[in-house]
């Protein structure tokens, strides 16, 4: 029995310093049950939440969620897998549906992290890796990334300059996306000018701190069209782990639970990745991007750097990828990134992309990756 | 020899394998060997990953090693800002193993993805507390 | 107490209580490393005594206020014994006089040798020690430096000086295993005591509660003590060997 997206809902990303985190829910949960039709708050079942607690003062953030947007007395819980908290509430609202233990799902990731100064938030990010063998050198979220890239470099021969094509597609695409936190575009020049945060990772190579919402409404296949004409089928739920620390993968080029994850969606949904026609990335960093093609398989091991050279992640490029501007131009709230996503490819898949449609999209991706790649989450979503 | 004094900041006080602050602060790089099985691990763990033994052994490391992969970090997290920017590198250890440490000192320009290099425990000499830590310098 | 396999350096080892450490040092299973600065016949005697004990003997001429001196001797000690784990500072004098009657230069005198004197030999040694992580530093102070003795405004200053640095550098070097302690002898039947009149060995006699004088051998047993792994634990501490002449 299949399991369809009936209802999206998205907030504008950002620095929402007009916003409790409970408030930031409210725009995206009314929007996806306007979204669907026939749809009442009371005819949810339960509401899971994605979030990462440590960026709040608030504790508990399902339960302040729950009641500012009326899901009392509804069942209600948190899913968290750091940067990945929005897939895996998904697949866990997923889970309850399959199992017939709830109907109608709402799923809400949301995030505020611009209340911390930006040393706390990379004490706080930089804990991602081994604190006990790793932090205690001052490592950060980008350092982590940067030695991947540093060996991606090493290795395959991937340039700077190619990383820096990535942000300036992804601000491409984000110029067209009204809530995304960055409506500019930038060229390769300025990425390539910024500052270095940890070599070679520049300031334009790193996706921003930001707060944000977004709402999916789920229910199974037998209710689906009583809520929309158009249901989006979750037809590949991978999902996968690496190690928590760097120094115990197998090698720093590739995210191994990306692949892993990305196997079992492909598998599940019996399709192939070049059946893929339209791609939402993990791209925390440009190298992430550029690991993602490679691991979900859209090139070959090592040919990232030229997939976006060659243009192939463009609208018209073999497969469009972050065509809503990514985590780059979007902002990365970190429990929402997930369900964005989803909301994004559903919107492709039932043509509702505007200027930034993927024509004829039936087949969609969608690739979370929490930390360094201790949990991915891959998702393919078909009309 | 509380495992505490390891690092310029510790996260992790209380650990199974807190001997091996006592072995740095003698100048020596200890990693674990399980009982059972003979897995080698670094860094140390008390519980074997493979076989799931729970008794382990020490066992001196070299320190040699080659360079995997490195970053200068310029954006600092809190309590690293007086240091930046400073370069972290890891290295895959002969014995088995990786490590991420600071590069202490090989100038900037000879600092290359696979070069062979020694990692040498140190203790932090100007402050009156004590505080253990390695650097990754040329063999 | 077991020192085979050591290698010291005595300041002042010529005579007195300094050759006593040399020889019981030596007898422990120590090499020795003595300087002297002009008692080259005693230097002799003491590195002929270690001999006969089966055990190696420096003798080299230095200037403890010389840092090269200092530096020349450290080397080729470390050299010819493959090293160094103990040093023992000793090396003093005396320039009585109260202070109306103190010049500039009786003062400088004494506080170079017997304070700057401490300081670069510790210098060296902790430069050592620190590295190869081990090491055991005793300085010879005195009961003078503990209490203020009429006469000695300068070596009092040079001996309680020396208590100062003993403790402060002992919270440097603890992290590098190495052990920083001070002896505090009171009166000692030396060479140099056989001098002082008889009626003032009375009085010090009369201040002790043993009612005797401590001989070199006193001293140096607590020496090689605080030189011992039975002294591990034992840093930044002033043990007084006085029979109770100042309690």
């Amino acid at each position: 029995m299949k399991v369809g997206i009936v209802g999206i809902g998205h907030g504008k990303f950002g620095n929402r310093s007009d916003a409790t985190v409970q408030e930031l829910t409210f725009e995206p949960f009314k929007q996806a049950i306007e979204d669907a039709k026939n749809l009442g708050r009371e005819d949810i079942d339960a509401l899971v939440v994605g979030s990462v607690p440590e960026y709040h003062m608030q504790r508990s953030l399902p339960g302040v969620v729950a009641e500012y947007v009326g899901m009392n007395p509804k069942s209600v819980w948190l899913t968290e897998a750091a940067c990945a908290s929005g897939s895996a509430a998904i697949r866990t609202a997923y889970m309850s549906i399959k199992s017939g233990m709830h109907d109608i799902v709402a799923v809400i990731g949301v995030q505020k992290m611009r209340e911390l100064s930006t040393e706390d938030i990379l004490a706080l990010m930089g804990r991602v890796g081994d604190v006990q063998w790793e932090s205690i050198f001052g490592t950060t979220f980008p350092g982590y990334y940067a030695l991947y890239a540093n060996r991606h470099m090493h290795e395959f021969g991937t340039t700077k300059e190619q990383m820096a094509l990535v942000a300036v597609k992804n601000h491409y695409y984000g110029s067209m996306n009204p809530y995304a936190f960055f409506q500019k575009e930038v060229s390769k020049e300025r990425v390539m000018g910024s500052d270095e945060v940890a070599s070679p990772v520049r300031v334009f190579d790193c996706c921003a701190n930001a707060d944000g919402a977004a709402c999916v409404i789920m229910t199974n296949e037998k209710l689906a069209k009583k809520f929309n004409d158009t249901p989006i089928w979750l037809e590949g739920m991978g999902s996968a782990s690496a190690q928590m620390s760097l120094l115990r993968r197998p090698n720093l080029v590739e995210i191994p639970s990306a692949v892993e994850a990305g196997k079992q969606a492909f598998e599940q949904a019996k399709v192939k990745p070049s059946d893929i026609q339209v791609a939402d990335v993990h791209d925390c960093f440009t190298i992430a991007e550029i690991m993602a093609y490679e691991n979900l398989g859209f090139c070959e091991r090592g040919k990232g750097g030229k997939y976006i050279e060659e243009k192939q992640s463009y609208i018209g490029g073999k497969t469009p990828v972050n065509v809503d501007g990514g985590l780059k131009a979007k902002g990365h709230p970190v429990g929402a990134t997930g369900v964005s996503m989803t909301t994004e490819i559903v919107k492709q898949l039932r043509g509702e992309a505007g200027k930034r449609q993927v024509t004829g999209a039936e087949i969609g991706l969608t690739h979370n990756v929490g930390g360094i790649g201790q949990y991915t989450f891959v998702q393919i979503l078909r009309r | 020899m509380p495992f505490k004094y390891f690092g310029k900041t510790n996260f992790t006080p209380y650990t199974k394998v807190d001997k091996f602050a006592d072995y740095l602060q003698k100048g020596k790089l200890m990693g674990t060997k399980c009982k059972k099985c003979g897995e080698i691990y670094f860094p140390p763990r008390a519980d074997c990953l493979k076989c799931m033994d729970d008794t382990f052994e020490w066992i001196e490391f070299s320190g040699k090693g080659t360079l995997n992969s490195y970053t200068t970090i310029h954006a600092a997290p809190k309590g690293f800002d007086d240091i930046a920017p400073y370069t972290i590198g890891i290295v895959d250890l002969k014995e088995g193993g990786r490590l991420l440490a600071w590069i202490g000192d090989i100038p900037k320009d000879e600092i290359k993805n696979d070069m062979p290099v020694k990692v040498v425990p140190r203790i932090f000499e100007e402050i009156p507390e004590i505080k253990l830590y390695y650097t990754i310098e040329k063999p | 107490m077991d020192l085979k396999g050591k290698s010291a350096i005595i300041t002042g080892g010529s005579l007195g209580i300094g050759a006593s450490i040399a020889i019981e040092l030596a007898r422990a299973g120590a090499n020795v490393a003595i300087n002297y600065r002009k008692h080259d016949t005693e230097a002799k005697e003491v590195a002929k005594k270690i001999e006969k004990l089966g055990k190696k003997c420096l003798v080299i001429k230095a200037d403890v206020t010389s840092y090269n001196d200092a530096e020349v001797m450290f080397n080729q000690v470390k050299k010819e014994f493959g090293g160094l784990d103990l040093l023992v500072c000793n090396a003093g004098i005396n320039k009585d006089r109260v202070i109306w009657k103190m010049s500039e230069k009786d003062w400088d005198n004494v506080i170079n040798v017997n304070l700057k004197g401490y300081f670069i030999y510790n210098k060296l040694a902790s430069e050592h020690f620190k590295e190869q992580r081990s090491g055991k530093i005793v300085n010879i102070t005195s009961i003078n430096g503990l209490r203020g003795k009429f006469g000695q405004t300068n070596y009092s200053a040079s001996k309680g000086g020396i208590i100062s640095l003993t403790k402060a550098l002992a919270k440097e070097v603890g992290k590098f295993n190495v052990n920083v302690n001070a002896v505090a002898p009171g009166m000692v039947m030396t060479e140099m005591a056989k001098n002082i009149p008889p009626e003032f060995l009375q009085k010090a006699v009369d201040e002790t509660v043993l009612g005797r004088i401590a001989t070199v051998e006193d001293v140096a047993n607590v020496v090689i003590f605080l030189c011992s792994e039975n002294a591990r634990h034992i840093t930044g501490e002033v043990i007084k060997v006085d029979g109770g002449q100042y309690i």
